[in-house]
């Protein structure tokens, strides 16, 4: 009677829960898109063939649901603690997953059926976008992750008939979301002079100084060096008392008395042109030039 | 009267430069005509960020070039004349034309430096503008729109420029699109291509590289044309002016 007391007693010991089984896969960014990361949604790879070597699955593959979980800092060890309970889906509602004095810092949200993610996608570039709902209100809704955090995701096989986690993925890699940058923070100050920039500015302002002062040079030389070009001042300076203003040239063949320009002005006596053309003008006898004849007028 | 030989030749040499600078004097009026009239119709983006002293050097460029072909063809008149007083108001107005071309060359590098110097001008101008109801702000969302669709570009530097940062757009239509529409192909009849996968963002339906080396070559070509044509435009003067004034001194 005892051993059967004993034998019962042993049978009615808590029988533990049927453990969540942890698949080997990990959730991931899809690298292709532009728009893998913002500020406050991220966009994951779809969960194939993750749970498709389970067996003993109380759901088929079309009435077994995955769900996704996001969750921020406090959030993975908060729902690896509660994902046993039956009512995990309902446990942490979006609106105030994040929000309050202790948030749970996590939420859950469907992604689809099983049966909708083969192994073999029919067509490539499948991917699913956490927070496309943007700020929605329901229980379970796919909403905006907090901007600027870094979730961490986990795939969930849940039985559609009694709301219970059936199998898990391991935690993704925190992934970090953008923080909004102010435009304002920009530099647009000083962006560095190009070398063209010095190179032109330097060698047309040499050029510009040296013009300058070439032609303040040209005008003080000529302008005001030849200012007064009066009667013979330039002659008379340099030839000193040299006066005459007609004189013959003794080194020519012929003779012809040579007018002096710079008396040109006070001409009072007659020139070559307007003198009477007799020999008796000519004074010297260019074949006996050494010898000086005088002649009768 | 001293050596009539070497002032004819000098006489010839002057006139030849003029005529070589009358003709190159009308070619950067040319150029600089092609520059005022923006091709490429960027100028809302030097225009809005108050710096447009690249198209202000091409106006005066306008104005030198062509005084630059006058000038020159008085000075070959002025040459053959031999007289001092030809020669003397012909270097004078060369000289004061000369300033001028100095101002336009150094003030358009100058502002291109400033405008692309790197991408933070064109990138917080259109962060702050693109979209934005004002005359500033539909300038630049046509400019930015143009460009877009013809060059096959997004953003300034990339399409993260849009979500990285805050911006008009973004406060305007940010739940909805990362960026702008314009940034994703579309079909021969306008029409977006696939405007789902243009929000996600597949390299298949958007353009992904940044539209700031498109709008940094054409600014800087312009400014090419100002500054470096002048620049070689005014060192060809500054040696013929300097044999002018030669020639000026064995006049007379």
């Amino acid at each position: 009677m005892e051993v059967y007391l004993v034998l019962c007693f042993i049978c009615m010991l808590p029988i533990p829960a049927k453990s969540i089984t942890t698949v080997d896969c990990k959730p991931a960014i899809n690298e292709s898109l532009a728009a893998k990361i913002t500020i406050n949604t991220v966009i994951l790879q779809q969960p194939r063939c993750c749970f498709d070597n389970l067996t003993n699955l109380p759901c088929t593959s079309n009435t077994c649901e995955i769900w996704l979980v996001p969750a921020v800092d406090t959030g993975l060890s908060t729902f690896d603690a509660n994902k046993a309970s039956s009512a995990i889906l309902s446990l942490s509602p979006y609106p105030t997953a994040f929000t309050g004095s202790s948030p749970a810092n996590y939420f859950l949200t469907k992604v689809g059926l099983q049966s909708d993610f083969p192994c073999v996608s029919p067509s490539p570039g499948g991917y699913f976008r956490v927070g496309a709902d943007g700020a929605c209100s329901t229980t379970n809704c796919n909403g905006f992750l907090p901007q600027g955090s870094s979730p961490s995701f986990k795939y969930l096989l849940v039985d559609s008939v009694n709301k219970t986690v059936l199998a898990e993925t391991k935690w993704s890699d925190s992934i970090a979301l953008y923080t909004l940058k102010d435009p304002g923070t920009l530099g647009d100050g000083f962006a560095g002079r190009s070398g063209a920039m010095v190179v032109i500015t330097t060698l047309l302002s040499v050029a510009a100084a040296v013009l300058l002062l070439f032609l303040i040079v040209v005008l003080a030389l000529c302008c005001c060096g030849g200012k007064s070009k009066g009667s013979g001042s330039v002659v008379g300076s340099v030839m000193g008392s040299f006066r005459i203003p007609r004189y013959d040239t003794h080194h020519l063949k012929d003779p012809a008395p040579y007018d002096n320009p710079a008396y040109e002005k006070e001409r009072k006596y007659t020139t070559q042109d307007t003198l009477p053309k007799t020999k008796a003008t000519s004074a010297v006898n260019p074949v006996t030039q050494d010898t000086i004849k005088l002649q009768k007028i | 009267m001293a050596s009539r030989g070497g002032l004819t030749w000098l006489m010839i040499i002057v006139i030849l430069c003029n005529a070589f600078a009358a003709a190159a004097g009308l070619a950067l009026f040319a150029l600089a005509i092609w520059v005022a009239v923006d091709g490429y119709k960027l100028y809302p983006i030097s225009g809005v960020s108050g710096k447009d002293d690249i198209f202000a050097g091409a106006w005066i460029a306008i104005f030198t070039g062509f005084a630059y072909f006058c000038t020159c063809i008085f000075g070959i008149y002025a040459a053959r004349k031999q007289r001092r007083s030809l020669m003397l108001s012909y270097l004078i107005i060369m000289f004061i034309i000369f300033i001028f071309e100095c101002a336009s060359c150094i003030t358009a590098a100058t502002n291109r430096d400033y405008l692309v110097g790197n991408s933070n001008v064109v990138k917080k101008q259109m962060l702050q503008y693109y979209a934005e109801d004002s005359t500033k702000g539909r300038e630049i969302t046509k400019t930015w729109n143009k460009v877009m669709q013809d060059v096959e570009c997004c953003g300034t530097d990339s399409p993260l420029d849009w979500v990285e940062y805050n911006s008009t757009f973004r406060q305007l239509y940010g739940t909805t699109y990362p960026w702008p529409l314009n940034c994703c192909k579309r079909l021969s009849s306008f029409e977006v291509a696939d405007s789902q996968g243009c929000i996600i963002g597949q390299t298949s339906t958007m353009f992904t590289r940044g539209c700031f080396t498109h709008i940094e070559s054409v600014l800087s070509r312009y400014t090419w044309a100002v500054s470096w044509y002048g620049f070689s435009v005014q060192m060809f003067v500054f040696f013929m002016l300097l044999i002018a004034m030669v020639y000026f001194t064995q006049l007379g």
